[in-house]
């Protein structure tokens, strides 16, 4: 619906009086009721439940109702969510009321909750009743139609019939059959043509209000008295399975209130046009809700039962956790800086939400920093059950954060290079701002040289190896020029820091002055630095000069003289009312905490490319073996041990799978959609690829693996292989990427085509430079959500990589590449080989019956969930995000 | 001719008016393509090298004709892709066929009860009909039950799939506010996103159990089946029928607004109708989705073949089409697979059919309302 269009449901909001309010209470009873049949049929409360129990959980209930309509009033009073409508606050009020009215009810009545539902049922029918007849005989104004309408009147009609027909049938003495015809359909239509009539011939107000009351009130009374009590039984003969009480009730329930509540939301709105809008839409908000609920009921169900044994025996040290907290701490600080809006009376609440997500991370940091100064570990025991010897056995654990200080470098490498690029990203340019100075334009030119050269090097220490002939060539000349590049780029970052310290002027004036210094300082000593450790790497070579390792302790040292820098500038930006001045130097801040993120990282991965074990400043380091243990991610099963063991194998198979079939799809697949959309001639051929395309899009998955296990194995070595699935998946993934990729070139405006052809640019550089840019977002989101969908695929696996579950040790891919001399020449057993992977893994617990672990596979399942939902998330919050950036720019 | 030919081709790799140079280069990096497909072909151990050459050569191609080098490339994915489409469908049925010639019409036999042929649908008077419907030792095999087992938990599963599915794009599209919009958009997607794994992990460790207490099975049912399925097969209703209900302009609504409506009254009267092709292409969709869901039929079901006694039996449990294969292919002797390569090509068959369909529809309902037709 474009603007503009008036809602009427917030024009009508503003009276209301008693017969509102009463319908209100009325929609809220069916809602609740809804609820508990919910609950009762997932077997959270018992169905015979009565006295204190049944009080217990009304108690339950309406503290939740009550918290939630609290919030929400809060929230709304404070006019962060203002909420206006009275049909929805009179709702809100309507839940309270009704549920202290049921915990009332439960503690005065003696009956079970069976007999009690059934009891609201007839209440919520004498409510319709009662609201028909008030409104047909004048008591309250409204305005009906003159009748409910033939579709209200067949839909009644159909369940009028099956209740007729039922009541006929068991009825206990009457004949089976009365001339040939049988009686319970006689019953049927008996009753069916009634409710027809009932329906439609009176006035909309009775015609919409009375049959469902009729149907509510038989249901509820069915169950008041019993007749279809708690221990009810029925078995048809031919059937394998039967009905109870225990399961019919919550059914008679949650379809009872789901009548009432449209009913009730018709009276409610005055009946009419209006009042059948209100009833639809009230249907169609419950349905959706209904979806979410599921959702969210299917992921915390899943969480709940894997979380056990996903963190079994989890225990980090309280300063990675901190390194893992660093980017989040910058992104609150962020948010927590970004304008807080208009000057509002209510921007006090909203400034509060925008400080909220700071001091929730910042007491978190407080607490772990706590934790190293106190030294005491921090600890949440708990318990969970495994399968040992086919009996369960109650595990003891726990979640541990301890006061270890050691950082693995893998952790500082994620965490260094996430803040690298996205102080990279805010930092703008420094180019022609401040002195040219003469010195620092062969510095420029020279780094990147130097650069080239000693990436050349490694590169001839790849081929010849760190040692031809038994001359350790690598070692020595490593030696040599990394502690002559770690002097050198000590010198580039000292450079700076001294120039800021001395001269004249002012801090500020010496800061914008010597930015290029600055600028050339810092970027050239975190490439130079990285070159070095690349040179590390390849040469195989670590310099010690006495206790001191120059590589690492320079990069320690340039990120602290990177963090004065920062500091400097931001107080020089303090002092400076200059806006030109200001914004450089504003520049220059988030150019040295770049520049101090890129160093930290270089440290990490100094300690990846040497066989140095770690990097130790008194009692901090970064070592290999950090003091992070996970056992369920980070082991392979234990054969035959007490100890349960992890997942690690089947985590690193799902990993190179998923890295595999993009590697083949996703070049192939926009490369065809580039081809398909902007050279190929529209028509024939093109509808009939999409078609085909679209078509193997939908094909079952199983399909896809009967293919790969009947064409692809006996061509790659006869054996279940990693290769094989990957390219069976890559054959799934394959249509997704031309389609959503086809789907983004399409929507780029040809306008952009045209201009880029006016400036006399030919059909390639457009497509580069033009189209494909602007179609870019489209397409990463889209194989995003696609990889997710591959990363779960289980149904193909099975068939090309079989189901591994207790697999103990990782597929090694990049270590099994190797180069023979006969073809092929370079050969991967890895890949050739079957490795486990998370979906197969669940399958095969599955598939072992009484051997295979539940936990684990709740565990698995979790993990599995965990990976494909990340790749979910990420989709969708890259979409959002370049949405919002191609609106608003 | 020969040259006409040449002509187009070298139009169609090329574009119009190469250069001599582009010419050189595109037909070098051509041909070692084509030396590569070949070697795949005839001598596999030098593939991989030739393949290198190609790289080596479309690289150089790449720093001095670009733009022609470019066109190449993705004219090789494009025909990669066509091929990679037609080898799966082709190689499929040549799959199949050893088993259609082998056990022809056989391969429906109407399984015999103790009262005679089981009733399904007259069509004993058609099909053959058996004692034992499934032994691959006895070398006898008949889909009947598993197309009557995917027929049933499909069934189930669009009861629950198709009203909720569109219930819930009305929602998205029509009554929810655009925050609103925001926040449950992405929460259906989700809701697509959960593997079936998991799904199935739930019903075979949960539903099955819960099927035993309240509805005195023995455990699998296709009553837990097709409710599975159903809730997977939700999201893809949504989506569809939501595209569909959105891509009807807003002037049809704003003109219904005109006249007076409420918004429940031009919903029900102007989009609904008007999206109705495009609400059905997303039905057929979403049961295509249901037919080919493997994984959870699987884990719930079991791995049994057997008839459905009585017919419509709801509690019952058998191997559907999808979870045949999986359960089986493992296992199985050469004719076993023969067979299920025949479930997997009526399964193909099927299903891309109703993808085709969909999309017919889908098209002809967008050109209705651009108002072309």
């Amino acid at each position: 619906m474009s603007e503009g269009y008036a809602h009427e449901n917030e024009l009508v909001s503003a009276e209301s009086n008693l017969y509102d309010r009463a319908m209100d209470v009325g929609i809220a009873l069916s809602i609740t009721t809804f609820v508990v049949g919910m609950i009762t049929f997932a077997d959270g409360v018992s169905l015979a439940a009565t006295g204190m129990e049944l009080v217990t959980f009304f108690g339950i209930l309406l503290g939740v109702v009550a918290g939630g309509v609290g919030i929400v009033a809060v929230f709304s009073y404070t006019n962060v969510v203002p909420i206006t409508s009275q049909r929805v606050r009179g709702v809100a009020l309507g839940l309270l009321v009704s549920l202290v009215g049921l915990a009332v009810a439960a503690a005065a009545l003696p009956v079970s909750l069976a007999t009690m539902l059934g009891l609201v049922m007839i209440v919520e029918a004498g409510l319709l009743v009662a609201a028909g007849a008030g409104s047909r005989f004048g008591f309250v104004e409204t305005d009906p139609s003159m009748s409910a309408g033939l579709l209200a009147g067949i839909v009644f009609g159909l369940l009028g019939a099956a209740i007729g027909a039922v009541i006929v049938a068991s009825f206990p003495g009457v004949p089976g059959v009365i001339a040939g015809v049988p009686l319970w359909a006689l019953g049927g239509l008996l009753f069916g043509v009634g409710f027809v009539v009932l329906t439609v011939s009176p006035r909309e107000d009775i015609g919409s209000t009375v049959p469902p009351a009729l149907i509510i009130g038989i249901l509820g009374a069915t169950i008041a008295t019993a007749v279809i009590g708690v221990g009810w039984q029925w078995t048809p003969e031919n059937l394998s399975g039967g009905f109870t009480g225990g399961s019919v009730i919550p059914v008679f329930v949650l379809f009872g209130s789901l009548l009432s509540s449209w009913s009730a939301a018709k009276c409610r709105a005055d009946f009419g046009a209006r009042g059948r809008q209100y009833g639809a839409f009230f249907v169609i908000n419950l349905n959706a809700f209904l979806m979410v609920a599921i959702m969210a009921a299917i992921v915390v169900f899943v969480a709940v039962k894997g979380i056990g044994w996903a963190f079994h025996d989890f225990s980090i040290g309280a300063l990675s956790l901190l390194v893992v907290l660093a980017p989040l701490l910058v992104l609150t600080v962020q948010r927590a800086r970004a304008p807080a809006g208009t000057d509002e009376w209510h921007s006090a609440a909203r400034q509060f939400f925008r400080v909220l997500p700071l001091a929730a991370v910042g007491s978190f940091a407080a607490m772990l920093l706590g934790i190293i100064v106190t030294g005491t570990p921090f600890e949440i025991p708990y318990q969970y059950a495994i399968l040992v010897d086919r009996s369960t056995v109650m595990l003891d654990t726990a979640f541990r954060v301890t006061p270890s200080l050691a950082v693995g470098n893998l952790l500082v490498i994620v965490s260094g290079t996430l803040l690298f690029t996205y102080f990279l990203r805010r930092y703008g340019s420094l180019r022609d701002v401040g002195i040219e100075y003469e010195r620092l334009s062969p510095v420029r030119q020279a780094v990147p040289a130097v650069i080239g050269l000693l990436v050349l090097l490694s590169l001839v220490f790849v081929g010849i190896g760190p040692a031809p002939g038994g001359i350790p060539i690598g070692p020595t000349v490593g030696l040599g020029l990394a502690t002559l590049g770690a002097i050198v780029v000590a010198a580039l970052v000292l450079a700076p820091l001294g120039a800021l310290l001395t001269g004249e002027g002012s801090l500020a004036e010496r800061a914008h002055e010597n930015a290029q210094l600055l600028n050339v300082g810092l970027f050239s000593g975190v490439a130079l630095l990285f070159a070095v450790i690349v040179l590390e790497w390849t040469a195989v070579s670590n310099p010690q000069l006495g206790p001191l390792a120059p590589v690492p302790t320079v990069a320690l040292l340039a990120a602290l003289v990177s963090i004065c820098l920062a500091a400097f500038a931001a107080r020089a930006r303090r002092s400076t009312d200059d806006t030109l001045r200001h914004r450089v130097l504003g520049e220059e801040v988030t150019l040295a905490l770049t520049a101090a993120a890129g160093f930290v990282t270089l440290i990490g991965l100094h300690v990846a490319a040497t066989s140095e074990t770690a990097f130790a400043v008194g009692p901090v380091e970064v070592a290999i073996h950090g003091s992070l243990s996970w056992p369920t991610v980070l082991q392979g099963a234990i054969p035959l041990g007490q100890a349960p063991g992890g997942i690690y194998p089947a985590i690193v198979g799902t990993i190179w799978i998923v890295i595999g079939a993009s590697l083949f799809a996703v070049p192939l697949g926009l490369g065809a959609a580039v081809f398909l959309t902007e050279y190929a001639e529209q028509g024939r051929f093109t509808e009939v690829v999409e078609t085909a395309t679209n078509a193997l899009w939908s094909t079952p998955s199983i399909v896809f693996g009967l293919f790969g296990a009947a064409f692809l194995i006996p061509r790659l070595g006869n054996s279940l292989s990693l290769l094989a699935a990957q390219l069976t998946l890559a054959f799934m993934l394959l249509p997704l990427v031309v389609i959503t990729s086809r789907e983004a070139i399409k929507s780029v405006p040809d306008e952009y085509r045209d201009a880029s052809a006016a400036l006399g640019v030919d059909r390639w550089t457009t497509i580069r430079s033009v189209v494909i840019p602007a179609a870019m977002p489209g397409v990463v989101t889209g194989v995003i959500l696609g990889v997710g969908r591959i990363a779960g695929e289980t149904a193909p696996l099975i068939l090309v990589l079989g189901s591994e579950i207790n697999a103990t040790n990782a597929i090694d891919v990049l270590g099994g590449f190797a180069f023979t001399t006969s073809p092929p020449f370079i050969t991967n057993e890895a890949l050739l080989n079957s490795s486990a992977a998370l979906p197969t893994q669940v399958w095969g617990i599955i598939t072992a019956g009484v051997s295979g672990s539940t936990s684990k596979g709740w565990a698995t399942a979790f993990m599995l969930l965990v990976v494909v939902l990340s790749f979910y998330a990420v989709g969708i919050i890259a979409r959002t995000y370049f949405r919002r950036k191609i609106n608003y720019e | 001719m020969l040259s006409s030919v040449t002509a187009e081709v070298q139009d169609a790799i090329l574009g119009e008016d190469p250069s001599e140079g582009a010419l050189r280069t595109v037909g070098l990096s051509v041909l070692s393509l084509v030396a590569s497909l070949l070697c795949i072909f005839l001598a596999p151990g030098f593939a991989l090298p030739v393949l290198a050459a190609f790289v080596v050569v479309t690289a150089f191609g790449w720093r001095t004709h670009q733009a022609e080098i470019a066109r190449l490339l993705t004219l090789v994915a494009t025909i990669l892709t066509v091929l990679t489409v037609t080898l799966i469908t082709v190689y499929l049925f040549f799959s199949a066929f050893p088993a259609f010639t082998a056990h022809g019409i056989d391969l429906l036999t109407i399984p015999i009860l103790e009262s005679g042929p089981q009733w399904f649908f007259w069509l004993d008077f058609v099909l053959p009909t058996g004692e034992t419907i499934w032994n691959p030792r006895a070398g006898v095999y008949s889909l009947i039950p598993l197309i009557w087992a995917t027929v049933i938990v499909t069934t189930i599963a669009g009861l629950i799939a198709a009203p909720l599915g569109v219930l819930g794009a009305l929602f998205i599209a029509e009554v929810a506010s655009d925050r609103l919009r925001e926040a449950i958009k992405p929460g259906v997607e989700i809701l697509a996103g959960i593997p079936s794994i998991v799904y199935g992990f739930i019903g075979f460790k949960v539903l099955n159990g819960f099927i035993q207490k309240s509805f005195l099975d023995d455990g699998a049912s296709f009553l837990i089946a097709g409710l599975v399925v159903g809730i997977m097969a939700l999201p893809t209703v949504v989506s569809v029928s939501e595209d569909a209900l959105s891509s009807v302009p807003d002037a049809m609504r704003d003109g219904s607004a005109a006249m007076g409506a409420t918004s429940w009254q031009s919903m029900k009267s102007i989009s609904v109708p008007a999206a109705s092709s495009g609400i059905s292409a997303a039905i057929i969709l979403g049961l295509g989705r249901a037919i080919g869901e493997t994984m959870a039929v699987a884990a719930i079901l079991g791995a049994v073949v057997q008839p459905t006694v009585p017919l419509f039996d709801m509690f019952d449990a058998s191997s559907t089409l999808t979870s045949a294969i999986a359960h089986n292919y493992g296992s199985a002797t050469e004719s076993t697979l023969d067979v299920l390569f025949v479930a997997g090509v009526m399964l193909f068959v099927i299903v891309a059919g109703m993808s085709v369909i969909s999309q017919y529809v889908e098209r002809r309902i967008n050109r209705k309302l651009q108002g072309q037709q």
